[in-house]
């Protein structure tokens, strides 16, 4: 005779079937209900206007004759080689465009399932914790990707069109690769980032709150040590210092702070995979999860 | 209206005290007092020698000023309306025998008081920990007297501000991180009466290490105008009062839908 | 005697959703349940007569005053509303004595009206604990007990059962008609049937927005004359039965469950066909084992009305 079962939700203990994209429904749908946030969209268009300048550089550095007139003394701007994009991938604006963007749509990627009490309906079903938090990733992923690695490799891609020839290409021929490298990079820094403040709260208000709080609190810390030690190493306390001085290491430049971008890096691969631990143990303590 | 507005305080102060929100906030607002213990250790160890006065003027300020009051006025104005509404716990409220203007003005008032002790406390003890060594005279005193009155003004002031678009906005927040984040630091680079439109500039004018920057610390200011003492306490004031004044009028005859 | 409640022209849109429609209705005390489907505007009718929304056209009124923005009128009223929402850091009895203590309690007379009421809902023993921490049916109980702390005049109800257990429902039903009992308005919203039927025989039907009916349920059900009533009679001599009541001009129909050895007669005069059922049963061997009326209850009556 079959276990009589109370009224409710219960984790799934059946087989788990060999599904290689369980966690796609779950990012379709989330990225689904970003664009459906009022203002979200207008966000997101707005967000591709440093790559559509930075599009307009490689097209004016292509015809740098027929627009003498404004080029005078700017072409060091117009030099478009691994420096151009990893200024790009770089650019102030462009974080805080996705942190925006990320606000409007992300925000509630954990913390409204925590506040609904909807985990459990997803641990119902023959879904396992990797699909579940990969799915809550992929809106990340997908928001971020299109911000940086889509259109870095559009802009590669153009250069190589307007140039008419491969000789870019020739040039720096490790560089889409960098570009690969790096996009990912930031994919996943900012992954696990939103991810992280996600899982603190089951208040989407405070999730903002902590997104920036703690990017900006970065930025007035790497002021303040900068003040008081006058070393470089202050830009370790902050997010975008790091991401600039890893990109200088991907992108084979000069990096901007004087201490080698490797830290950078293991600083905030370090914090990527605690922000993983965090946000496992987070969703694990919700009740039913086993 | 007074007795009412007193229970609301009463009841928000109480519910506020035991979130742990507070209690995150608190230990963001404790920042300052590790920094100061950092800069602290450095001083004694010979690495610096500005005194702890300056360091105080010019560097926690920042901290205080630029950072933590904003996000302080952030998290609780932006709060005040839409937890009760996205909670979906205003009925509790506007089912009692309150007025609607009572209920906004008490919860301002407590979310002031909360972010008043946090503040307060934090700033006077990292300023003990950096002017440990020193005879306190009664110069000192006013000092961090002055520059604790004019942070409780800022506050006082956004969080008024944030608390209007809460009441005006199903969404505030993220208007409210454009402005205290944005527009409140980029309109400082602007000369004269723009600088005017932004509480920051107040606050910096009552402020005097910002009224007379210079020395090796003066690249970290902005080229400001400063307005005269008491027309930026003035306008401070009116800023808390006005904006106050339009939320609890706003909340009195707007209804709100909860949406999901 | 004015109503208790006063619903005059009644109407609110929701953008282009109309929400309710040119309502009218009085409700006086005792208990009144509001009955529709999801949608019906039985919660927009509450929120307006607790000020929670405004109305577009028309006006609600409790004891002759108006309700938006009337912060008087809530002294007298206590409103258990359906959203599961708490401020979940605090305990049941802070809950509760913070709520009371908007009323402009003393802090004594807080203490003493949230212990009594956690005593009236049964949840004295977990007082102490954070409301987070209490179950589904703890926490409509605690709802119920914040709307009747102050001991208010009327209160509304929606969905007050909402989550309970069987045990809990009964304490609850038993407890609104204490309240009635002692002279309190009490109007509530449902959608289960049997429970508004349990707790009370006064009904408003709304369906889109209107009154389709009020009243007894029977008295509802008589109105109906497009409907016939249905009557069940279960005999071992059915068939017998029904040809004796086949010639009688207010039997409608005939359906037959052989299995069950029943007949389900469709009639539009009851009165007749009972006083006739039971000549027969007094003069003929026929042995009737049980009546029953398929559609004499509130879910058949509604959807007679809404025309299903």
């Amino acid at each position: 005779m079959s276990s009589i079962r109370e009224k409710g939700y219960h984790h799934w203990d059946g087989q788990f079937l060999d599904r290689p994209r369980a966690f796609w429904p779950i990012a379709r749908t989330g990225i689904k209900l970003a664009f459906g946030r009022k203002h979200f969209k207008l966000g997101y268009t707005f967000s591709f206007l440093p790559a559509m300048i930075y599009a307009a550089i490689i097209y004016i550095s292509e015809r740098l004759e027929d627009f003498k007139f404004i080029a005078q003394g700017g072409d060091k701007l117009l030099q478009v080689n691994p420096n151009f994009f990893k200024s790009y991938l770089t650019l102030d604006l462009l974080y805080f465009a996705i942190l925006i963007l990320m606000s409007i749509g992300a925000a509630g990627l954990l913390a409204d399932d925590f506040r609904h009490k909807a985990v459990q309906l997803y641990f119902a079903r023959p879904l396992t914790k990797a699909d579940y938090l990969l799915g809550k990733a992929g809106v990340v992923i997908f928001f971020v990707g299109t911000l940086t690695l889509v259109p870095a490799i559009l802009l590669y891609i153009l250069k190589l069109l307007f140039a008419g020839s491969f000789a870019f290409f020739l040039e720096y021929p490790w560089l889409i690769l960098s570009i690969l490298a790096f996009s990912l990079f930031i994919v996943l820094f900012f992954t696990a980032f939103i991810l992280l403040a996600s899982s603190l709260s089951n208040n989407r208000n405070y999730v903002i709150s902590i997104i920036f709080g703690f990017y900006l609190f970065s930025e007035i810390l790497r002021g303040i040590f900068f003040v008081i030690f006058r070393s470089p190493f202050s830009a370790l306390f902050s997010i975008a210092a790091n991401l600039k001085q890893v990109a200088a290491g991907f992108f084979l430049v000069k990096p901007p702070y004087d201490y080698p971008w490797y830290l950078s890096f293991l600083l905030i691969s370090v914090f990527c995979f605690l922000s993983y631990l965090v946000v496992k143990h987070k969703v694990r303590g919700v009740e039913v999860i086993k | 209206m007074k007795p009412e507005i007193q229970r609301v305080f009463s009841f928000y102060f109480f519910l506020k005290k035991k979130s742990s929100r507070s209690k995150m906030f608190f230990l963001l607002s404790s920042a300052s007092i590790l920094l100061a213990l950092i800069i602290r250790f450095y001083q004694l160890a010979g690495q610096w020698t500005e005194s702890g006065q300056i360091i105080f003027q010019n560097i926690l300020m920042v901290f205080f000023l630029q950072f933590l009051i904003v996000i302080l006025a952030l998290f609780y104005g932006t709060s005040i309306v839409s937890e009760e509404v996205e909670g979906k716990t205003l009925p509790y409220l506007s089912s009692r025998p309150l007025s609607r203007a009572s209920i906004i003005i008490g919860k301002y008032l407590s979310s002031l008081a909360v972010t008043s002790i946090m503040l307060v406390s934090t700033l006077l003890i990292s300023y003990f920990i950096l002017n440990l060594d020193r005879d306190f005279q009664l110069q000192d005193i006013w000092t961090i007297v002055r520059y604790a009155l004019v942070l409780l003004l800022g506050l006082a002031a956004y969080l008024s501000f944030f608390t209007f678009l809460s009441t005006w906005l199903a969404r505030p927040i993220l208007l409210g991180l454009v402005f205290g984040f944005g527009w409140e630091n980029v309109i400082q680079y602007f000369p004269g009466t723009t600088q005017k439109l932004s509480i920051v500039h107040y606050l910096k004018s009552l402020l005097p290490q910002y009224s007379s920057a210079s020395g090796r610390l003066s690249f970290l200011f902005i080229r400001l105008e400063p307005t005269a003492d008491w027309l930026a306490v003035l306008i401070l004031v009116l800023i808390s009062v006005v904006f106050l004044a339009l939320a609890a009028l706003l909340f009195t005859f707007k209804e709100y839908l909860v949406q999901d | 005697m004015t109503a208790v409640i006063e619903a005059r022209n009644l109407s609110r849109w929701y953008g282009n959703v109309l929400g309710i429609s040119d309502l009218n209705l009085e409700i006086n005390q005792g208990i009144t349940a509001l009955l529709g489907p999801n949608g019906a505007g039985k919660s927009t009718f509450m929120k307006i007569i607790t000020g929670q929304l405004k109305t577009n056209i028309g006006e609600a009124r409790i004891f002759g005053e108006k309700v938006w923005n009337n912060r008087h009128i809530f002294r007298r009223l206590g409103f258990c509303p359906e959203d599961d929402a708490f401020y979940e850091e605090l305990s049941g009895f802070e809950f509760l004595a913070g709520l009371l203590s908007l009323y402009g309690f003393s802090s004594l007379e807080c203490e003493q009206k949230a212990r009594q009421a956690l005593d009236l809902v049964e949840l004295t023993d977990v007082a102490d604990r954070k409301v987070r921490s209490y179950s589904r049916g703890m926490r409509q109980r605690i709802k119920i007990a914040q709307a009747i702390a102050h001991d208010p005049e009327v209160l509304i109800l929606d969905e007050p059962l909402n989550g309970l257990d069987p045990l809990s429902k009964r304490r609850i039903i038993k407890l609104i008609k204490e309240f009635k009992n002692s002279g309190k308005t009490i109007v509530v919203s449902s959608h289960i049937l049997p429970e508004v039927e349990a707790l009370t025989s006064e009904i408003i039907l709304i369906h889109q927005g209107k009154i389709i009916a009020r009243g007894d349920i029977y008295f509802i059900r008589d109105l109906i004359d497009t409907h016939p009533h249905m009557i069940r009679v279960k005999s071992p001599q059915f068939r017998q039965l029904a040809q004796t009541l086949a010639g009688e001009d207010y039997v409608l129909k005939m359906a037959f469950e052989p299995l069950e050895q029943a007949v389900v007669f469709e009639t539009h005069d009851r009165d007749r066909f009972f006083n006739r059922l039971n000549e027969m049963v007094l003069t003929s061997p026929i042995i009737i084992d049980e009546i029953t009326s398929p559609d004499d209850n509130l879910q058949a009556v509604f959807d007679y009305l809404v025309g299903k």
